[in-house]
């Protein structure tokens, strides 16, 4: 990254990049992969130096940027910091923070899963004995270890990998969840939406759903629930 | 809540005010409600409001580009989610289904969505409890990509699950940065908004999939149904990670399968663990010497794959697999996966 990129990336992060800069340097980002991951690494490294939250860089990240983060002081201590057993607080689609992870998981499986950096970056702690029901070998301990040869990872693309598990099988599990972990599927979104309905549509939705909800149990569905213009041919 | 107005409208609003304002509250009064109000004002505007954004995500040191529409309408909701990075992967979902366009794959997976309802009718009420798992408290408000942004940190008492920190927009409530973290702090995935808008309306062509499906093989996952009566139905989780308990069961015939899959959710209130339970497809066992092709077997899978920011983990508990998925700790879905067994029958973990 050019010490110009740099910058930009850098005053974009801090939001006082000028908004014509700013597009430029998002569609440069959106066309060079290099840059992305320079930008990536950036904006980690950019968090912990501005101390804008307590993130450290996990192991995989290069040498000389974990010590340049390693070198910064926390900002918070969280042990520190009291829990607030008080609160009462309705679930939250965690999963769904921005756009639903499972989701964002599928769309990116290929590249995630592939990457050969990402056993050494997991940032995945051995666990703590105690409370597990079974011993487990530490992810990050390294390609030599026994776990990591029962390890398998998604062989989209690469032809000669073992296929442990088919990377089809595996979309269609995570797909399958994805309807759990996102914004959608929970309870409470879908109240707002219904209370929020005006629409035949909408009533007839909230109709399904309440026949559904006092069946306690998944049923086939009402008609009327589904576009006509959404369903696809097999 | 403000109107529709795009975000980017607000980049120019004079940072003074919005400062001034922010001075003028007290710091520390309203501070253990305040967390819990910022995450449902963000979860209303998540699900109520139009938006249109792309972000970066950014793992294990890959960015990917991806854009968000989200649309209400009239009760509807219809969500885009697209690869901006060149595999052109869209995921596509409504109040009927979701549609997950693999054009690397040249497949389209269906799924469809109407299983709501033991969703609705059986979620557990974990009010308190989560907070028996995860502390929330708010940082220092701080800025990103030019907003003010409500800094909320959740973070897991245990190691198995995993924590998030949230800039929410002052305004908006919309997370214009997130972090998913490990019960040490430690960044695991970000996802950062490089343009955020939430205009008025927006039109069907912006929801609309541009992958080009023409020769591409589809998928339909069987619809999800009450499993009573299948012979899978009985297999639980015998052991589960503190604060986690079942939310749905059912059953659901995957993609690609033949039999039906006994669909299991766990979640503390915040984090969700799949699990599926799977009679082992084309078992081989038995026919030994014949080397014929025939038949494709798949082999039973055992091991662990990250997905996303979460993980998979499977394993063969006599002869059916067992498959957890989530946004956990690979720890997570391994205890979970290893504990089931047949509630009807005798203890089948393989240890």
């Amino acid at each position: 990254m050019s010490e110009q990129i740099r910058e930009q990336v850098s005053a974009f992060l801090d939001g006082e990049l000028p908004n014509s800069e700013t597009e430029l340097l998002l569609k440069r980002l959106m066309r060079d992969p290099e840059l992305r991951e320079s930008f990536g690494r950036y904006a980690l490294i950019g968090e912990s130096v501005r101390g804008g939250s307590h993130a450290r860089l996990s192991q995989g990240f290069p040498g000389r940027v974990n010590r340049a983060i390693d070198g910064e002081p926390l900002v918070a201590d969280p042990q520190g910091v009291r829990g607030r057993s008080t609160v009462w607080w309705r679930p939250f689609a965690g999963a769904a923070v921005a756009a639903g992870v499972a989701a964002i998981a599928v769309v990116a499986l290929q590249q995630r899963a592939i990457a050969p950096t990402l056993r050494a970056a997991l940032p995945v702690t051995v666990t703590n004995g105690g409370s597990a029901p079974y011993a487990r070998v530490a992810l990050n301990g390294g390609a030599t270890t026994p776990r990591e040869a029962l390890s398998y990872t998604v062989p989209a693309t690469v032809p000669d990998a073992p296929a442990a598990l088919p990377a089809a099988r595996l979309t269609n599990y995570v797909f399958a969840h994805s309807k759990y972990s996102s914004v959608l599927g929970q309870n409470d979104v879908l109240n707002d939406l219904l209370s929020e309905a005006d629409s035949e549509d909408a009533g007839a939705a909230a109709a399904a759903a309440a026949g559904r909800a006092a069946n306690d149990t998944a049923v086939p569905q009402p008609p009327g629930t589904r576009s006509p213009e959404a369903r696809v041919a097999p | 809540m403000t109107s529709g107005l795009p975000i980017r409208a607000s980049w120019f609003v004079p940072c003074a005010v919005v400062g001034l304002l922010i001075a003028t509250l007290p710091q520390r009064s309203n501070a253990a409600d305040e967390p819990r109000v910022w995450l449902e004002k963000m979860n209303h505007a998540l699900a109520t409001r139009n938006y249109d954004g792309t972000f970066f995500h950014l793992s294990g040191g890959r960015v990917e580009t991806m854009r968000i529409v989200h649309r209400v309408r009239a009760g509807r909701v219809t969500e885009r989610l697209v690869s901006l990075d060149g595999s052109g992967r869209e995921f596509v979902r409504n109040n009927d289904e979701l549609t997950c366009y693999l054009p690397d794959q040249h497949t389209v997976l269906v799924e469809p969505r109407q299983d709501r309802g033991p969703f609705l009718g059986s979620l557990p009420q974990f009010g308190a409890g989560v907070n028996e798992f995860y502390r929330i408290e708010s940082l220092p408000n701080s800025r990103v990509l030019g907003h003010s942004a409500r800094v909320i940190m959740v973070t897991p008492k245990d190691q198995f699950r995993f924590g998030y920190r949230l800039w929410l927009d002052e305004t908006s409530a919309m997370p214009l940065k997130t972090q998913l973290c490990d019960s040490r702090g430690q960044v695991i995935e970000q996802i950062l908004f490089a343009s955020l808008e939430m205009p008025e309306n927006i039109p069907d062509s912006d929801l609309t999939p541009a992958v080009r499906t023409e020769g591409m093989r589809w998928v339909r996952q069987g619809a999800s149904y009450d499993g009573a009566s299948s012979a899978l139905s009985a297999y639980r989780a015998s052991e589960l990670p503190p604060g986690f308990r079942l939310t749905v069961a059912g059953a659901q015939t995957l993609g690609g399968a033949t039999e039906p899959a006994t669909h299991l959710v766990y979640s503390d209130g915040l984090a969700t663990v799949s699990v599926f339970v799977e009679a082992q497809r084309e078992p081989n066992s038995g026919t030994g010497t014949d080397d014929k092709p025939r038949v494709p077997v798949e082999p039973p899978m055992q091991g662990l794959a990250r997905v996303g920011s979460g993980y998979a983990f499977s394993t063969m508990v006599q002869g059916h697999q067992v498959t957890a998925v989530g946004e956990v700790p690979a720890q997570t879905v391994e205890f979970i996966a290893h504990s089931v067994k047949s509630s009807s029958g005798g203890d089948l973990r393989p240890h």
